[in-house]
């Protein structure tokens, strides 16, 4: 149906005519079947089905079919189909097809049955979420527009409206900056940022559906990349697939991967995982045997081919290798000294291949740079760095004339020396450059020049722009009508480009503020920062330095004078000073796009001079009350709006701890990739003072003591995590390896079991609880007769460094119960009491605490608590205090304790004294006469615990 | 062309009229079930959830809301949530829970006129991130929301003050490769495509097909920038290759002239991403296949890597109606199975199938 249109457009070229009609005789078969012109042929076959000339199906059909030997892939044989149904198909393929759908529909409605029963997890989930996008940002439809707006100064002298200058000034400039670094040298950017793909996808909080769902899709993104030879791609996304869950065919389609690459080793680590799961993988096989070849292991290789061959005698792929293999072992056999040679290839083989790898990783991190657009942060010299600055500060002067140029590069020299002068009467501190810059003789000289200049300039406003549209006698603040017509002739000048010029007038304006003694500090501190934005576009970045400081001590934390002082800084390579005033600014307003990208690219710049330690170098950055939006703007808001800003702003404290949680917490994370646990620790610890509640961050911290070999505090970081998320297997695996650490292998092996109980597949925690298994039979084992002495140094041991950690339990240990909460109504003051009570061996606290405890309790309160230790401990307990007083709360406390998490485990590991005890207090029990308990009771009870 | 059997064959599985205009229609992902959004005739707007069963589609859920709905997407919700985003005739999100679809659970005035275009990212274990919804409308702006923020959008890409505003017809998430990195493809009625880096807040190129811009896609949202096609008013598709932008060029591109008239949508297939299908205003679907060239990247005169576009062959065609087929959706779970929705007031569900052997 197309055709028609398709070939109107193709029939324009003259070697044919293809305009012209067709010659009847040309429709003929022989005539046809002669032609090699597609494009007449397509003609004809046009004409044909028009039926202009008659209708021949036959000869369509014959047309068609030649058109198809020479073309296949014709336009003109494109035909609409009427859509198929079930009926144009074979009974045999729709029941397959009908039959397929109908076991997808089954599958899926018991799929989304278990979607809907998981949706606990949901919450879990998001905590793992970016935090949003953080402002609303504007971005221009068009580059074009803003392309205009930079040439308009060149042409006309009227760039924008003063009140549109200052709010934009700063970040357009740096976005300008930015353009024209791309414009000068844009590179091509290429996006094949594989490297930036994290290997690895945290699944942790997802339900298995999920997980499967999830590695699925990673690994048909893996074939697509694989399909379009996007190789190094497609192992990254398997190695995520796997990451998720380890499926044989993942690890076949990375093995296959790897062997593109060249990989072998790698891919000979697939097959072999993949001849784990499944051991007779006909395609791991054929794929070592590939591998096998290229090693050079000829023998290995021959062997995987008979495999499959005798699974599959008609695979091609393994035939024609074997038979490769056989003939270069025959030439190997030939050669007699063949045997050292083999060697030796295998051996350049392997050398290739890291190299190889080298390169790729080499090749790779060349990629990533130029896939990064955002220009002038890739240089490593900082010297061209600068220069760029330097020229785009200078870009709105260079936009005028030669002439204007010049001149205004002379007028410019002399203000500089002006403004020594006059800072110095308003007893600015100097910075040392600036004294060396100008020699302090000069100083005294043009300081009176200035006075002169000021004077004048305050009788008779000189200028030439004094004609110009715009009212210059508006009124400006608090200013008195000389000095507002100064201010505003400054402006106007400024927007004009003429910066020298505006400098004079700010500089008179200044000189004339303080003349006159009036008291406002807002206007005085306008035009200071007026007068550093003209020093900044002259480049006078010192100058400019000075006055945003003495603008910042009129109003401190004003936006304008920090970022142009920070702009300043930066142009002076002054990086520390830049970063804190960008810092600055962005605690006053994060919107500030442009405070953002410079403080990540100065970052950059300070880790590659002061390396990872740069944050310790900084000066302080100062902390910005949260009234310094208030301040900056009139004096006299209504109560309303003071509410409203009140609000805003304590949102906006709240979402600045949200940000600086998630920038310590990476920070942190950052740094235990980098294995310095200490650093991460402090980190850490800032992000618990910001969000005591955050599971992740007690276990991550438990990590770093951990690694630092701190166990009873990374123990005590893991109790934490486990009271805001019972069921965390990490901090349960952690807490295993500081109790293995504390030598507390009973504890330690509760809590791997615990973790396996969740995880059977978390093979770390299997290895763990072996090795301790056979600890815990050993320190059982080898001080078998005199043994309450041996455990009890090992029990004190632990129990010392909970001293340590547990301030509270520290009291006690001095002045018996003092500290003890003996009312306790909350798991976790159950914990700490009993801990307290334990870790003096006070018998007597405890059985108090148990006392005032609702035996129903007891399991809720030990949670997941429960070790071997605290069972014997409140065993002594009950015995030794409680049985003669209350006999019938020892038994129902026994008969609630063996409800609690973990007991049944626990219990199997209770060494011998401690059962010893059980059954003597067993004994004791139903030695008592009791109406409310009967001997078969106790005895019931016995059984489960003995 | 080899023998009819063993390409592709579009089989059209159930076929329900509706009694409304039916504008979007898409799969509920791990489900049997799809949602179908359009406007009674009365004006008002109407959510459906069908459920496919025993060859026929069952009607499971029928509301009825106040604006006719123009567009959905489910890319920005969790598996186990699968709330649906939905943009009305009014400028208004809307985000509902399916299972009580009463009270939206986000609702905001979007835009100051239709929706004419939305998608989701983050989603669904589709692409790394925040999960965000972009919408596109008439107003000319594109808006990229956040449900985790009420009220204002977290990005918003609109003409400057002066410039004529443009009729935004469609908007298309790509790039989410990480939890950085993100793009926006907006197309519009003059033949702008506009391309935004979210990561850096900007827009990173535009070009012009000379006609309205009806639908973009890129191939994956979820992926390093592959390959973006861009369907037009006059019939022409336009298929770019992202991987390598040179700075005057631009992105390599290959069209294709394939309907007579309008294509209204192009849809990737979940499982094969050089897979798409096309459907066109004069009732009928064309299936691509995008062939690679030998090398995707090469050096031009200046030494500048500028990319190489490949080919798109031709699967299959056929004609469903003779109105327009407005919207087309490939079931995330099932390979072949789609979804499509045409303004002959009926919706299709249609099998493909040896798409895993093309």
């Amino acid at each position: 149906m197309s055709e028609d249109a398709v070939f109107s457009l193709q029939s324009h070229s003259t070697t044919v005519d293809y305009r012209g009609k067709v010659p009847v005789e040309h429709l003929d078969y022989d005539y046809i079947e002669k032609c090699k012109d597609v494009r007449y042929l397509e003609k004809i076959l046009r004409i044909l089905r028009s039926g202009e000339e008659g209708i021949y199906p036959h000869l369509i059909k014959f047309c068609e079919s030649h058109l198809e030997k020479l073309d296949p892939k014709s336009r003109a044989l494109r035909k609409a189909m009427p859509v198929a149904t079930a009926a144009s198909l074979s009974k045999d393929e729709w029941s397959q097809i009908a039959d397929e759908l109908k076991r997808w529909q089954e599958e899926t409605k018991k799929t989304e049955t278990t979607l809907k029963h998981q949706s606990v997890f949901d919450d879990l989930v998001k905590e793992n979420m970016p935090p949003v996008r953080g402002s609303n940002c504007f971005v221009p439809l068009s580059q074009k527009t803003v392309l205009q707006e930079r040439k308009k100064p060149s042409k006309c002298a009227l760039p924008r409206d003063y009140r549109e200058w200052d709010k934009f000034d700063v970040e357009k400039e740096c976005q300008k900056i930015e353009e024209d670094v791309e414009k000068t040298d844009p590179p091509a950017i290429i996006n094949s940022g594989h490297p930036k793909i994290k290997t690895q996808v945290d699944t942790s909080l997802l339900s298995q559906q999920e997980k499967l769902f999830l590695a699925n899709r990673e690994k048909d993104k893996g074939n697509e990349a694989f399909r379009a030879k996007d190789y190094e791609e497609a192992v990254t996304y398997y190695s995520r697939s796997l990451s998720i869950i380890t499926t044989v065919a993942a690890y076949n389609n990375r093995a296959q991967a790897e062997i593109k690459l060249e990989h072998w080793h790698n891919a000979l680590k697939d097959c072999l995982s993949v001849l784990e799961l499944e051991p007779g993988n006909l395609k791991a096989l054929l794929r070592r045997a590939v591998v096998y070849n290229h090693m050079g292991n000829f023998h290995m290789a021959t062997e995987d081919l008979r495999t499959v061959l005798r699974e599959e005698p008609q695979n091609t792929a393994a035939t024609q290798l074997l038979s490769q293999i056989e003939k270069k072992t025959e030439e190997c056999q030939q050669e007699k000294q063949c045997k050292g040679k083999k060697i030796l290839i295998q051996e350049i083989e392997e050398a290739d291949n890291q190299t190889d790898g080298d390169n790729k990783a080499h090749k790779t991190a060349c990629l990533v740079q130029p896939s990064q657009p955002v220009g002038g942060e890739e240089r490593s010299a900082t010297p061209v760095e600068r220069g760029d600055m330097g020229n785009a500060h200078k870009k709105p002067h260079g936009r005028g004339d030669g002439g204007p140029h010049a001149e205004s590069n002379n007028s410019h020299h002399e203000h500089r020396r002006n403004r020594g002068g006059s800072s110095d009467k308003y007893k600015v501190p100097h910075d040392s450059k600036e004294k060396v810059a100008n020699g302090s003789s000069k100083r005294g000289s043009t300081a009176s020049v200035q006075g002169d200049q000021s004077g004048s300039g305050k009788a008779t406003p000189v200028g030439g722009n004094a004609g110009e549209t715009v009212n210059l006698d508006a009124p400006c603040g608090a200013l008195p009508p000389p000095l507002a017509r100064l201010k505003n002739e400054g402006n106007l000048l400024f927007k004009n480009g003429q910066f020298a010029d505006a400098l004079e007038k700010y500089s008179q304006a200044i000189q004339g503020y303080t003349d006159s003694g009036i008291d406002s500090p807002e206007d005085l501190c306008i035009l200071y920062s007026n007068r550093a934005a003209c020093y900044l576009k002259d480049g006078n970045s010192q100058d400019c330095i000075q006055d945003c400081t003495s603008a910042l001590e009129l109003q401190p934390f004003s936006l304008k004078p920090l970022l142009r002082r920070a702009m300043a800084y930066e142009s002076l390579e002054r990086y520390r000073k830049a970063y804190v005033d960008y810092k600055t600014v962005l605690q006053i307003d994060v919107s500030v796009q442009a405070a953002h990208d410079s403080v990540n690219r100065i970052t950059r710049l300070l880790i590659e001079q002061d390396g990872p330690e740069w944050r310790e170098k900084l000066p302080e950055i100062p902390l910005v009350p949260l009234s310094a939006q208030q301040h900056r703007r009139e004096e006299p808001p209504s109560a309303e709006i003071l509410q409203a800003r009140a609000e805003k702003a304590a949102r906006d404290a709240e979402r600045k701890a949200e940000v600086r949680f998630s920038a310590l917490k990476q920070e942190g994370n950052d740094f235990v990739k980098k294995s310095q646990y200490q650093d991460a620790l402090e980190k850490y610890t800032e992000c618990l003072k910001l969000k005591p509640e955050e599971c992740a961050i007690y276990t991550n911290r438990a990590l770093c003591y951990l690694k630092l070999e701190r166990f009873a505090e990374a123990k005590q970081d893991c109790d934490a995590a486990l009271k805001l998320e019972p069921t965390n297997k990490k901090a349960f695996y952690r807490r295993a390896m500081a109790n293995k650490g504390l030598k507390d292998y009973l504890a330690c092996s509760s809590d791997l079991q615990e973790v396996l109980q969740q995880d059977p597949n978390v093979q770390e925690a299997e290895k763990e609880l072996e090795e301790v298994t056979k600890l815990l039979r050993q320190s059982l084992a080898s001080p078998s007769p005199n043994k309450p002495r041996k455990t009890v140094p090992i029990t004190e041991v632990e129990d010392d460094e909970n001293v340590t950690a547990v301030p509270n339990s520290k009291n006690s240990c001095k002045g018996e119960d003092i500290s003890i909460n003996l009312q306790p109504t909350s798991a976790y003051e159950f914990g700490q009491s009993l801990n307290a009570a334990r870790s003096s061996g006070n018998t007597v606290a405890c059985a108090e605490l148990l006392a005032s405890t609702a035996p129903e309790m007891l399991p809720q309160f030990l949670s997941t608590q429960l070790d071997g230790h605290t069972i014997s401990f409140i065993m002594q307990a009950l015995h030794s205090h409680l049985l003669e007083k209350d006999p019938y709360l020892v038994y129902q406390h026994l008969n609630h304790l063996h409800t609690a998490d973990r007991f049944s485990v626990v219990l199997m590991l209770l060494e011998k004294d401690e059962r010893h005890h059980m059954t003597q207090l067993f004994e004791h029990l139903s030695a008592v006469q009791s109406t409310q308990f009967t001997k078969n009771d106790v005895q019931n009870l016995a059984n489960k615990y003995i | 062309m080899s023998s009819p059997l063993s390409k592709p064959q579009i089989i059209t599985h159930i076929q329900k009229s509706l009694n409304y205009t039916v504008f979007d229609s898409k799969w509920i992902p791990c489900s049997a079930k799809f949602v179908c959004l359009g406007n009674f005739p009365s004006g008002t707007g109407v959510i459906q959830i069908y459920e496919v069963h025993q060859g026929e589609a069952q009607l499971i859920k029928e509301v009825e809301k106040p604006k006719a709905i123009k567009c959905g997407t489910f890319g920005a919700t969790s598996l186990q949530q699968r709330h649906i985003a939905t943009g009305d005739f009014d400028g208004n999100l809307n985000i509902w829970n399916l299972e009580t679809p009463d009270v939206p659970v986000y609702a905001v005035k979007a835009h100051k006129e239709i929706v004419n275009s939305i998608d989701g990212v983050g989603g669904l274990g589709i692409g790394d991130g925040a999960p965000e919804i972009v919408t596109g409308s008439r107003d000319g702006t594109v808006k990229v929301w956040d449900p985790r923020q009420k009220d204002s959008p977290v990005a918003n890409m609109e003409p400057m003050e002066g410039e004529t505003k443009r009729d935004c017809w469609t908007v298309a998430f790509g790039h989410a490769f990480n939890d950085q990195d993100r793009c926006v493809c907006a197309g519009y009625d003059n033949g702008d495509i506009k391309l935004f880096d979210l990561r850096n807040m900007s827009l990173r190129w535009e070009t012009n097909i000379k006609n309205g811009v009806c639908c973009v896609e890129f191939d994956r949202k979820d992926i390093n920038m592959n390959k973006l096609v861009a369907t037009s008013l006059e019939g022409k598709f336009h298929v770019f290759d992202m991987r390598t932008q040179h700075p005057t060029k631009g992105f390599a591109s290959v069209s294709e002239k394939a309907h007579k008239s309008t294509i209204w949508q192009v849809r990737h297939l979940p499982q094969n991403r050089d897979i798409f299908m096309t459907t066109g205003g004069a009732g009928n679907l064309h299936l691509w296949k995008y062939e690679y060239p030998a090398q995707r990247c090469k050096k031009d005169s200046d030494g500048v890597d500028v990319g190489v576009a490949g080919s798109v062959n031709l699967l299959q065609n056929v004609t469903l109606s003779t109105q327009p087929i407005a919207s087309l959706d490939w079931s995330p779970d099932k390979q072949g199975l789609c979804v499509c929705s045409g303004f002959d007031q009926s919706v299709r569900v249609l099998i493909v199938t040896k798409l895993n052997i093309v």
